[in-house]
């Protein structure tokens, strides 16, 4: 209900004065707050006791979209608001449009951060599934130096990720797209922008005819995490958009594919159904952009 | 433990030393006493009774430190109406019983409030979808949604 | 009473008076409210579902700088009296478990109060909470009422010899003879009709969760004595209640519903063990206390209802005549340890009204309920009726698909043709047409446009529906029923107050939560005097200030207490012309002579002759000289209302949805109700009444459910698992009017709003078993979720494929 005591509040301006911040303290008895919308749950149910919390908002650099010919830096607080109008993402990386404009409500969305997000990895979360399907890379800072880490080896199981307690992660970035290339993200929950019971997310690249080059499936709210789907991936290949057919059997592929879990919101065969018929939704709306 | 804030509230400034671990939406009950602001659920920052305006953004108070508000402009429902007059979205929820219990109605009218300046010729879908963070038991939510097209079209 | 009248306010719009405080951040709730020196109540609650208690250490806990105090069962059990108590004991035959506010011995559900903690700040007490330390032995958990009647199951309440708290039949007369003969005659029409619909009808655990949680502020001092606000929508039976419990005389015992509540639904009317336990406190430390109740503490333990499983079965003829209904009803009502109710009471009233609005020769219904080791089950609007009127709706529809007839056509063909009517269950409803609101209803519907839209959605590879269903609700509860039922009486009771000014004061002991009594009573008082209703003032829920409620429970307020007041307004009137003809020597004025409207008292036979009615306020109050033989000075007057018979009003509904038979996912695309609420006083509180009430109801039905699991952890204790619909969620609603007025009140009006809910179920059901119709699925459980339907349609699929 109420937090545990909290010694320290600090609120750094620089990357630089969050890590002498962090380095105060052993790992892991920080809390790095950006949004807070998943932490703080955690800090008032007091599954986390940070002895500091050390808040993101005031690091400006930390923030906002930026384009470099084709490739986009995006700064890990920028709230799911601004996410949600970001004209750049536009074709090919519009999985985080679509993501970002239904995460929880609108006042989440005001306040929340693509970057906490990540960080957090809740298997019922929208980002992590957008990120491994757009090979999203994930740039840390820590007392060590920078390193870059590609989603695919970021994202571990359920609230594990390859960020060390005392790294920071400072961007999120994307290579410009090859031509033809379309994402799309979708979701289902039981009420409205619930927490997905599944999400899945696609980002597809076609050749000038549309027939499918490449293809990268990921799929959120399963049990042991998000994951992509390689046999899912490959069945798309050639697959062009008017191929129902086709779609079908790659979307099969990723179903049968995919472990999944009974819980009180699905049984493990509805959830494979979900990856089904959201997967031909979104894989529709990739193709569509992809086109242009 | 303790840090000092200032934290100002509807125009007027709070300068306080509070716990670190004192949320937002107690600071602004209990030490600003405006007691306008609603808790409706526990941890999971679900019902959007505790919807303020910080820096005029919608937000849910319940999951927010109030260290963190700490230099920033906090709008709550009671500064809504200015000098006694009641804004066209508070007057709309009166003309159209908006409102049974009146618990959730501070977090519908700060979260439509800004809504509504972001989105001033809403579609009923969309006002619906924005008032997804808002719960409420009494209404079934129909009275607010036309309370809310009335008050855009003012 | 005539409503076309200038100046009329019965049935007129009229802007709340309730809203201006409450969109500007005045309104005052229990946790708004503070008294110097008060010390906060957090709640140390089992985290086991059943176990004894071996020991409990609160050492370390107590040590913590600002806790003030901690008690556990053992502390205050020679302290307490324990329950039940008798005037929060029904005068049905049942058992009543013995319980004192904070677990003795063992626990018996996840969330039992097993110890308090008094801190001044209420961060602290979660931080004492965390260090107590409890040594349990687990006990087998017993989970189910089927499990918990068998024989040799482990028993709930150790003292009892089994688990059934509760068991009643409710046809076939008074006596075993007459009872025994029903039955066999009940079985007869079962073993001849020519359709037998038998099914077992589940429905799941679930209520209708205020925004506002409970909540206690309890200050004691000698002169005063106990003075305590509690989020209650009866606050003087707590009063008597507390007063017995903690041996207070009542005297010293005033109960306050805070001004503004966060609704009620029924989850604020049982008799609960915190609030005894913080009055208790609060005296025996000399401060006041407070407690406000978590979400995570509310939805673990109230909130909880419906439950039920329904074995239902109904006869009828090949022309769809219904015969015969015969039902056993089993509930799960938790540990059954919570005053009025004791979590059988709902299951009770759901039994009685399972006829519903058709015409049955006979019925042999049967209910028992169990304890189990939940939480005791809380009254949800609607009150035990949702899960028996889910089972007759849908059986209804059952038996019209095995005729071949349109589920809507037999509902009309067996409706009660003419009230008053007295059901099998013996229920007396008292007024009404009931096909008047059907024939109302179908107008809208328009079933055979929609059936020709129905076949080229089809053609398309779309699949909508169309379902029907109704619901006669109880209009206030007379004492006929109240007292056997709750052991409290059912009148209204309204003190009308006027002032030298000629301002009225209306006095009202049921405390609203969210109803609009302020508006709504000011309205019809109003109406009645000529004057504007800003010129009334209406105060509720103070035992110190106001007369005897039994509450707001039961849609008392449309049918007993406006009646109440609208009756000591016509006393006041009355006084009021003897005096005007007397002081203007009209000698042969009646008391039927004169009008109020507009602020002025007009002497029909010349309407020259007028008071204004302030004037005629103040000669009475404040210069009583010359009065008339036999008369007192003074204009106020308490009147108790009991209407001659018990009443109810009545609606019926449909829905149309649409759905995927490829995922099972729906989507409800209209809502019609026509509704007989009898004289409409204040329109747009009526509609957001019902508004209110189908969307709990759909929200009941598709999202809501209380889970424990096997070893009894309960796992949907906060909103992320408790999932409530939201606005996205549900659909616009129109509602229509087919009133007649109720005979035996004086404004015609019935009271409106409490069992709303109840066919709300079954119509969603019906349509959406009337859109897979081509599938032949039968759904017979709740709650109605996506996944579900698409497994029976890939069930009904696979069978048909075999076939």
């Amino acid at each position: 209900m109420y937090p545990a005591e909290i010694e320290d509040y600090v609120r750094p301006g620089t990357v630089a004065e969050a890590l002498t911040a962090l380095s105060k303290y052993e790992a892991g008895d920080s809390l790095m707050l950006a949004g807070g919308q998943s932490a703080m749950q955690a800090v008032k149910t007091r599954l986390l006791r940070p002895r500091c919390v050390i808040d993101l908002q005031a690091i400006s650099e930390l923030k906002g979209v930026s384009a470099n010919g084709g490739a986009l830096r995006i700064g890990p607080i920028t709230p799911y608001a601004a996410l949600a109008k970001e004209a750049s993402f536009t074709g090919a990386f519009q999985a985080i449009n679509d993501a970002a404009a239904r995460v929880g409500d609108r006042q989440v969305r005001n306040r929340g951060t693509i970057g906490g997000s990540l960080c957090w990895n809740y298997v019922a979360a929208c980002m992590p599934p957008v990120a491994l399907a757009l090979n999203m890379e994930m740039e840390l800072t820590g007392p060590n130096g920078s390193r870059k880490v590609a989603a695919d080896d970021f994202i571990h199981g359920p609230l594990e990720t390859a960020r060390e307690d005392d790294e920071i992660l400072v961007s999120l970035n994307l290579a410009a797209a090859p031509a033809n290339t379309g994402s799309a993200y979708k979701k289902w929950g039981l009420v409205t922008d619930a927490l997905p019971v599944i999400g899945v997310a696609i980002m597809i690249t076609t050749d000038s005819s549309g027939a499918c080059t490449s293809a990268r499936v990921a799929i959120g709210g399963l049990g042991d995490g998000p994951c992509r789907s390689k046999a899912g991936e490959s069945a798309f290949q050639g697959v062009s958009a008017n191929d129902s057919d086709g779609i079908a059997a790659a979307l099969q592929a990723a179903s049968d594919e995919t472990e999944t879990q009974s819980d009180m919101w699905a049984d493990a065969d509805y959830r494979k159904l979900l990856i089904r018929s959201l997967g031909a939704d979104v894989a529709a709306s990739a193709f569509a952009r992809a086109a242009g | 433990m303790k840090t000092t804030v200032n934290i100002t509230i509807n125009g007027e400034s709070y300068e306080e030393t509070i716990p670190n671990r004192m949320l937002l939406v107690d600071f602004i009950r209990e030490v600003a006493v405006q007691t306008g602001t609603h808790v409706g659920c526990t941890y999971e920052g679900v019902c959007g009774a505790c919807t303020i305006q910080l820096d005029g953004e919608a937000v849910k108070s319940c999951l927010m430190l109030a260290v963190q508000a700490d230099g920033h402009k906090i709008t709550t429902v009671e500064g809504l109406a200015t000098g006694g007059k009641l804004t066209p979205l508070q007057t709309a929820f009166n003309e159209h019983h908006a409102l049974q219990c009146g618990y959730c109605t501070p977090g519908i009218l700060m979260n439509m409030d800004e809504f509504l300046k972001k989105n001033p010729n809403p579609t009923e879908d969309e006002i619906r979808h924005g008032l997804v963070g808002n719960l409420c038991r009494c209404t079934g939510y129909a009275h607010i949604v036309e309370a809310v097209k009335a008050a855009a079209s003012k | 009473m005539s409503v076309d009248k200038k100046g009329a306010w019965v049935g007129a719009k009229f802007n709340r008076k309730e809203d201006h405080r409450l969109t500007t951040g005045k309104g005052r709730y229990l946790a708004d409210l503070t008294l110097p020196g008060m010390l906060h109540l957090t709640f140390f609650r089992s985290e086991r579902a059943h176990s004894t208690i071996n020991s409990i250490d609160t050492s370390k806990a107590m040590a913590l700088p600002g806790v003030v105090a901690i008690v556990t069962g053992e502390d205050i059990k020679e302290k307490i009296l324990s329950m039940p108590q008798p005037v929060v004991q029904p005068g049905l035959p049942a058992r009543f478990p013995k319980h004192w506010p904070l677990a003795v011995g063992k626990v018996k559900f996840h969330g039992e109060p097993v110890a308090a903690i008094v801190s001044r700040d209420k961060y602290i007490g979660a931080d004492a909470a965390e260090l107590i330390e409890v040594d349990y032995t687990d006990l087998p958990y017993v989970g189910d009422p089927e499990s918990a009647l068998k024989s040799g199951a482990p028993l709930v309440h150790d003292d009892w010899d089994d688990n059934l708290i509760f068991e009643m039949g409710f046809t076939g007369g008074d006596t075993e003879e007459s009872q025994a003969e029903n039955d066999a005659e009940v079985e007869k029409i079962m073993q001849t009709a020519d359709i037998v619909v038998q099914k077992r009808f589940r429905v799941q655990r679930c209520g209708v969760t205020p925004m506002e949680t409970r909540g206690v502020l309890a200050n004691w001092d000698e002169s005063d004595g106990m003075i305590a606000h509690i989020t209650t929508q009866r606050p003087h039976i707590d009063r008597l209640a507390l007063s017995d419990i903690l041996e207070i005389p009542a005297e010293k015992m005033r109960i306050v519903a805070p001004r503004d509540q966060g609704g009620g639904f029924g989850v604020k009317a049982p008799f609960y063990r915190e609030p005894i336990l913080v009055c208790y406190l609060a005296k025996a430390l000399g401060r006041p206390v407070k407690w406000v109740e978590s979400r995570q503490e509310h939805l673990m333990v109230v909130s909880q209802e419906r439950d039920q499983i329904n074995d239902l079965e109904v006869a009828a003829t090949k022309d769809g005549k219904l015969l015969a209904v015969r039902n056993r009803g089993l509930a799960d009502c938790g540990d059954g340890c919570q005053g009025v109710y004791w979590g059988f009471v709902m299951p009770f009233l759901g039994a009685v009204e399972l006829p519903n609005g058709y015409t049955w020769e006979r019925g042999d219904v049967k209910l028992k309920v169990a304890v189990t080791n939940k939480s005791c089950l809380s009254p949800a609007r609607a009150f035990g009726e949702f899960p028996t009127r889910f089972a007759m709706e849908r059986a209804v529809d059952m038996v019209a698909n095995r005729c071949g007839m349109e589920p809507a056509e037999l509902r009309r063909k067996n409706l009660i043709p003419e009230l008053p009517y007295t059901s099998v269950c013996g229920e007396y409803m008292d007024s009404g047409d009931f096909l008047k609101v059907w024939d109302n209803l179908m107008k809208e519907a328009d079933l055979p446009a929609f059936r020709k839209q129905q076949e080229e959605a089809r053609k398309e590879g779309r699949y909508i529906g169309i379902g029907f269903g109704l619901g006669v609700e109880l209009s206030g509860v007379s004492s006929e029923l109240m007292v056997p039922m709750e052991n409290q009486p059912g009148y209204g009771a309204a003190t009308i107050r006027l002032d030298a000014r000629g301002k009225v004061q209306i006095f009202e002991g049921d405390a609203p939560q969210g109803q609009g009594h302020e508006t709504t009573a000011a309205q019809a008082v109003a109406h009645s005097f000529g004057i504007h209703p800003n010129d009334v003032v209406v105060t509720t829920g103070d035992t110190g200030t106001t007369p005897f409620g039994s509450g707001t429970i039961g849609a008392r307020f449309g049918s007993y207490f406006v009646s109440a007041a609208v009756q000591a307004a016509e006393i006041l009137k009355k006084k009021i012309v003897r005096f005007m003809a007397h002081d203007m020597a009209l000698s042969d004025a009646t008391e039927d002579d004169f009008e109020f409207v507009e602020g002025e008292i007009i002497y029909l036979k010349d309407t020259n002759i007028r008071q204004s009615f302030r004037d005629a306020c103040e000669r009475n109050i404040m210069a009583p000289i010359n009065l008339p033989e036999g008369e007192t000075a003074g204009l106020e007057h308490t009147a108790f209302f009991e209407a001659d018979k018990p009443m109810i009003a009545f609606n019926a509904d449909f829905c149309v949805v649409e759905v995927n038979p490829d995922d099972g996912q729906f989507k409800m695309l209209s809502w019609t109700s026509s509704e007989d609420v009898g004289q409409i006083i204040n329109p747009q509180i009526v509609e957001g009444q019902m508004q209110g009430a189908i969307v709990q109801g759909i929200s009941n039905t598709i999202f809501e459910e209380f889970i424990y699991d096997e070893n009894g952890q309960q796992l949907t204790a906060d909103f992320e698992n408790y999932k409530m619909a939201t606005a996205a969620d549900v659909p616009n609603m129109k509602i229509t009017h087919a009133p007649t007025p109720c005979p035996h009140t004086p404004l015609g009006s019935r009271g409106i709003g409490e069992g709303r809910p109840s066919d709300v179920p079954g119509v969603i059901t019906n349509a959406v078993c009337d859109a897979l119709s081509p599938f032949g699925i039968e759904i017979t459980e709740l709650p109605l979720r996506p996944n579900k339907i698409w497994h029976l349609i890939q069930e009904a699929k696979t069978k048909q494929a075999a076939d």
